[in-house]
């Protein structure tokens, strides 16, 4: 009997490590798929909000321009409810349990972000402040990955903020990505043995987008950058967020 | 003596004052108490052994946007970032703070902004060690008790006027004129601009100029320069402020304006005037600190580059805030900042 059972151990074990995507290991990996998911949709959601407002943002003849940390958080909420489904009020017991721990503190930083450009916002005389979408992500996304053990960062083949350079990863999906139609979808593999995700979501230039990032390719635009002189539906840059299975 | 170092190292910081007090009661004089606290923690360090130890200088700057001295706040990739001439040399007063204080940690300038007539408040209550806003340290009334003004970082400085109508442009041009080679820009702007509306930005150098000089006009002080431009009642005919500034803004900013030039074309500038870094009177150790920084920087040709980089140079200000620009300190900035408004001088 003893011997029956060592030898039940010993060939579960063997099963378990011989098989790592069994059932009971791919549901970890799902949720942590899907988080990721949520997590890059959250972010762009909050730079679609703030392009949203842009106008508002730039409007040189009003002070206060009302857009606070509590009307953008509003506007997420309602924007993430309308593409996910999602409730970031009241989120679903349905949802993954990281994605429950990882959005409230996505939507936290993105919201500290808006707070602290408020007094950029709310300047009058002034017109263009650099409060883009662009801008905004790479702090929100910093801010998040410096409070979580889950990175999120904005790249691009040819990023004008230096420390958006992709990694070699990032590169190599990029350059698939510039290649190809465009896909709504995220790009997700495991890497390192299957301890960490990788998964890289596409963002594409709208029409919005190329007063600053059109033709002429090389004129500077309002910031100071030389123009991509990108056409609406190019390749822009992507989400990259890198999960390890492990937390660390 | 050897004792008491001993006594001192075992008992640590903690609780060494009551120690101290305790001990003292035991000595014959003052002076050996005051050695042996010194022994511990020097109480008479200068300001710059505070700035050393702090890591930090409290350096104040304006909130009211003199482009291209100080450009507005931006938002960048790093966070909220000023910039412009006047950052450029708070950079290169931290860093030379850094060397004097030995290299093994950055002194870090930390940025004040606050509105332009609260910096002289919050100098004197010892909140900032020093202020950088384009001070003109020559200018009669600018200066306040108790304050030290440096050697200049910008030799340029003086009162320039932009005007929107061309007719009171011609209004100077005739005066000019009618002096028949016998150049005197007071009298030509004192006749020229007699019974206009004239701005100038409440308690800089052009307010005060046109109290002393220009009392046949309509004198609007104006709590900051674009309140001055948005401001269409009543119509302003000239706006008086710093001849750089308005070279800048004329052509970058508000294209509408027009800087007022004598009949040949040539710049029309009312004063001469040099800007200066701004300390406490009492603070001589950081006062030659300054002097020998700024005359460094004059000799070796650092500051005029620096002069031509903000003022002759094709840039974005947006992108220079990104790579070169520092953070600041957002309490004393009221939360929406307001350019403030324009309001007839009072007492003319």
């Amino acid at each position: 009997m003893k011997s029956r059972t060592v030898l039940f151990i010993t060939l579960s074990l063997v099963f378990f490590l011989t098989y790592p995507n069994n059932g009971w290991a791919q549901a970890p990996r799902e949720e942590i798929e899907k988080t990721a998911q949520h997590l890059a949709s959250l972010l762009n959601v909050g730079r679609l909000i703030v392009e949203r407002n842009q106008t508002r943002i730039n409007d040189p003849r009003t002070g206060d321009k009302g857009f606070t940390p509590e009307v953008f958080e509003q506007e997420v909420i309602d924007e993430f409810m309308r593409q996910t489904t999602i409730d970031l009020k009241q989120l679903s017991s349905h949802l993954p349990s990281l994605a429950k721990e990882l959005l409230p503190v996505l939507l936290q930083s993105s919201k500290e972000v808006v707070a602290d450009a408020q007094l950029v916002i709310n300047q009058r005389g002034i017109g263009y402040k650099n409060f883009v979408p662009a801008t905004f992500g790479s702090q929100a996304a910093r801010k998040f990955s410096n409070r979580s053990y889950v990175k999120i960062k904005q790249t691009a083949l040819n990023p004008r903020n230096l420390k958006n350079t992709p990694d070699e990863y990032e590169e190599n999906v990029l350059k698939r990505l510039a290649t190809q139609p465009a896909v709504d979808t995220s790009i997700t593999e495991w890497i390192d043995n299957g301890t960490t995700l990788r998964a890289v979501t596409p963002l594409y230039y709208l029409q919005d987008c190329l007063a600053c990032h059109g033709k002429p390719r090389g004129i500077l635009d309002i910031s100071g950058y030389p123009r991509e002189g990108a056409q609406e539906g190019d390749l822009a840059g992507a989400i990259s967020i890198q999960i390890p299975v492990n937390k660390q | 003596m050897r004792r008491l170092r001993h006594l001192l190292k075992e008992y640590g910081s903690q609780g060494i004052v009551p120690f101290l007090i305790a001990f003292g009661f035991f000595l014959q004089g003052c002076g050996l108490v005051f050695d042996a606290v010194e022994l511990v923690h020097p109480l008479a360090r200068d300001e710059l052994s505070a700035i050393c130890s702090k890591g930090q200088v409290r350096v104040g700057i304006s909130v009211e946007p003199f482009r291209p001295f100080v450009f507005p706040a931006v938002f960048t990739d790093e966070g909220v970032r000023v910039t412009g001439l006047d950052v450029e040399l708070i950079r290169e007063v931290g860093d030379a703070l850094t060397a004097y204080c030995g290299g093994q940690k950055p002194i870090v300038p930390t940025l004040h902004l606050t509105r332009y007539r609260d910096l002289f408040i919050e100098i004197n209550e010892g909140h900032l060690d020093l202020f950088v806003a384009s001070v003109g340290g020559n200018v009669p009334g600018a200066g306040s008790a108790g304050l030290w003004y440096s050697i200049p970082y910008f030799h340029n400085g003086g009162i320039g006027a932009m005007i929107q109508r061309p007719e009171v442009a011609e209004r100077v041009r005739t005066e000019f004129q009618h002096q028949a080679g016998n150049s005197d820009t007071l009298a030509a702007i004192q006749a020229g601009l007699s019974g206009l509306t004239v701005a100038a930005l409440k308690g800089r150098a052009s307010h005060l100029y046109a109290e002393a000089n220009l009392k046949n006009t309509r004198l609007l002080v104006c709590d900051s320069l674009p309140s001055a431009v948005e401001t269409k009642d009543p119509i302003i005919d000239v706006i008086l402020s710093q001849y750089s500034v308005l070279e800048y803004v004329t052509k970058r900013v508000w294209p509408d304006w027009h800087l007022l030039t004598r009949n040949d074309g040539t710049p029309l500038i009312l004063t001469q005037e040099y800007f200066s870094i701004v300390t406490m009177d009492e603070r001589r150790r950081l006062q030659w600190f300054l002097n020998n920084l700024l005359y460094r920087l004059e000799e070796s040709g650092r500051l005029e580059q620096m002069r031509r980089r903000w003022l002759e140079e094709d840039y974005a200000p947006t992108r220079r805030a990104t790579t070169e620009g520092l953070p600041f300190e957002v309490s004393k900035v009221p939360e929406h900042y307001d350019q403030g408004q324009c309001r007839f001088a009072t007492g003319r």
